[in-house]
């Protein structure tokens, strides 16, 4: 299991993240959803904090610190999802409906 | 034809669509899997991994001030360790306290302290007389649980050096050995490179984190009861060969200090740095100049807290034991005083005064109500926070944990383990000036990081349940090993 605070683990991750950008760019496109810098950078800092939550719970559990990891998965779980819809209608904003 | 690639192209489009969809599932997937691991790793056991001194990881250079952060405040007084030091205070309580005889029984420094201290009289007798027998009644009753917990903290504790029982005169310095070398000291080239070479050693030796200061008189004990070459009646003259002090030392093993009070130990750490302490004083003796080692439990001729300070270590903190930016609290130092000439360290400020002014946790989790929620007040001529060690004392004989009790240690939200959550809060309040991630920190560590009500570490006949702060490592839960 030591892959996963191996290098190798942060190599998949970036590759997997490109993964995850090029999807979203080409859902966009389909979309008609405009996608200028600012929201790209929205995006990113959205996906630090959800990845920051998904490793906090995940490393709060492995130091045996269950009251961490569920207090912290409640706080920044839902400061994740609220600002995750939040995000999403900001995305939206400019969409061509034709 | 036109058709067909229109539909390759929809096809690629519609499976990058997915890959990314999936991509982000697997990669918070496998955040959430590279936190657990990060929790585990027993690489953020530090201190505990190796020896190769790459501990010793925080930038003290950004961090160093020219004056140490436990300030002179007022005339300075050395410590009178007979009866302010409360292990030897309460070694002679012991032995001369009898109900018949009172105070009149006693030695006359003793007498002297405890008319101007008679709080700390009561506790003393409140020890002998209620916690003890009380102690031995739950001994009997509940010590098997601690077997395992028991045995290893004695197996950490059975290798020591021997004692020191000549005066520094005589047992500082080298002796020839019997291949008959030079007892010349050697000449060094420059104090910088001997100093990066004795840490070098230090750290090779097996010390977690080094650090050397120019001794200061006034942490020298003024009268000590424990001899190492001294008279008890005796004020004891600051060798003119104390000229520096090295520091070294180790943390406790982590998971244990963790299910404190009754499962972890402090020889294990003590232990370890004794003897790292007696090789570094050896190797210095071979080059032909004077070393003395000062290790715990008690083996000491001064304080150690100030020198660590001194020597940029760390910061008093509440209940004054010194936090590291690296281990916390959970360090447990040892100190070397020679006359080889060394390059001291500057002290350092990483926000630690700040942090405690407001933080309380070690308050708030203290057992004893040993630990002062109030401001720093003025000790022998410096300000720092005064913790009353005969509570603290009384807490520890009454848990059935080896050696002590180590809460405070435990609770604090510097010593934490070295993965990524933790190290970014020490950069966070390292470095903001405004003090608000330290109140945000200490808030979310209330909340995040609770453990039991005080009065449940306390054994059972003093009206508690033999809590520990967390579960106890699976090597040391003696049920699920012993019949
Ligand atoms: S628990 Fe808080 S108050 Fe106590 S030593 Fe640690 S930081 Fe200071
Ligand atoms: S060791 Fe225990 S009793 Fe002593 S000050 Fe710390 S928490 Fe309180």
């Amino acid at each position: 299991m030591q892959f996963f605070i191996s290098g190798w683990f942060w190599f998949l991750e970036g590759i997997l993240t490109c993964l995850m950008v090029v999807g979203l760019k080409f859902y966009m496109e389909d979309k008609g959803i405009p996608m200028p810098f600012w929201k790209w950078i929205l995006f990113g800092l959205w996906i630090l904090l959800a990845g920051f939550t998904i490793a906090f719970v995940g490393t709060s559990l492995g130091e045996g610190e269950p009251t961490a990891a569920k207090l912290g998965g409640i706080l920044f779980g839902l400061t994740s999802t609220i600002s995750g819809i939040a995000l999403w209608r900001i995305l939206l904003t400019g969409r061509n409906k034709t | 034809m036109t058709n067909k690639t229109e539909k390759k192209g929809f096809s690629r489009r519609q499976f990058l669509k997915a890959s990314g969809a999936a991509s982000a599932v697997a990669g918070g997937a496998g955040l959430g899997l590279f936190g657990y691991e990060a929790g585990k790793d027993p690489r953020t056991y530090r201190g505990w991994e190796n020896w190769e001194g790459v501990n010793q990881v925080f930038n003290r250079k950004k961090y160093a001030v020219d004056q140490p952060t436990c300030q002179k405040v007022g005339p300075t007084r050395r410590v009178d360790a007979r009866t302010e030091v409360i292990f030897y205070r309460r070694g002679s309580f012991m032995r001369q306290w009898r109900e018949e005889t009172g105070l009149e029984g006693m030695e006359p420094h003793i007498q002297e302290y405890y008319r101007k201290n008679p709080e700390d009289l009561e506790l003393d007798i409140y020890s002998q007389e209620v916690i003890f027998p009380k102690l031995m009644e739950d001994r009997k009753k509940y010590q098997d649980q601690f077997r395992l917990s028991d045995a290893w903290s004695n197996a950490m504790g059975a290798v020591s050096p021997p004692r020191i029982t000549e005066p520094p005169e005589v047992s500082d310095f080298p002796r020839r050995s019997r291949r008959g070398g030079s007892t010349e000291p050697v000449k060094f080239k420059d104090p910088k490179k001997t100093s990066k070479l004795i840490k070098k050693i230090a750290h090779e030796l097996g010390s977690t984190l080094v650090g050397i200061a120019k001794l200061n008189p006034d942490w020298v004990y003024k009268y000590t009861s424990i001899g190492r070459g001294f008279q008890s009646d005796e004020p004891i003259e600051v060798p003119k060969h104390w000229q520096n002090a090295i520091v070294v030392g180790t943390p406790m093993s982590w998971d244990p200090m963790y299910a404190n009070p009754n499962y972890g130990t402090s020889n294990d750490a003590y232990s370890r740095s004794r003897i790292i302490a007696f090789r570094v004083a050896s190797f210095i003796k071979q080059l032909g100049y004077a070393a003395r080692p000062h290790t715990p439990g008690t083996d000491y001729d001064l304080m150690v807290p100030p020198i660590l300070v001194d020597a940029g270590i760390g910061e008093q903190s509440r209940p004054s034991i010194v936090v590291t930016p690296e281990l916390g609290l959970n360090f447990r130092p040892a100190i070397i005083t020679t006359n080889l000439p060394l390059h001291p360290d500057k002290p350092i400020s990483f926000g630690v005064q700040d942090f405690c002014d407001h933080c309380k946790i070690c308050a708030e989790n203290c057992p004893s109500d040993a630990i002062s929620y109030g401001d720093r007040v003025e000790v022998r001529g410096y300000l720092r926070w005064q913790v009353n060690t005969a509570k603290c004392l009384n807490f520890w004989n009454s848990t059935l944990g080896s050696m002590g009790c180590r809460l405070c240690v435990a609770v604090c939200p510097y010593t934490r383990k070295s993965n990524w959550i933790h190290k970014a809060a020490l950069k966070v309040t390292a470095d903001d000036p405004t003090g608000i991630s330290e109140k945000a920190l200490t808030m979310m560590q209330k909340r995040f990081y609770p453990g039991p009500e005080p009065q449940k570490y306390y054994i059972p006949s003093l009206g508690g349940e033999n809590a520990s702060y967390r579960e106890p490592p699976w090597w040391l839960r003696t049920e699920d090993f012993i019949e």
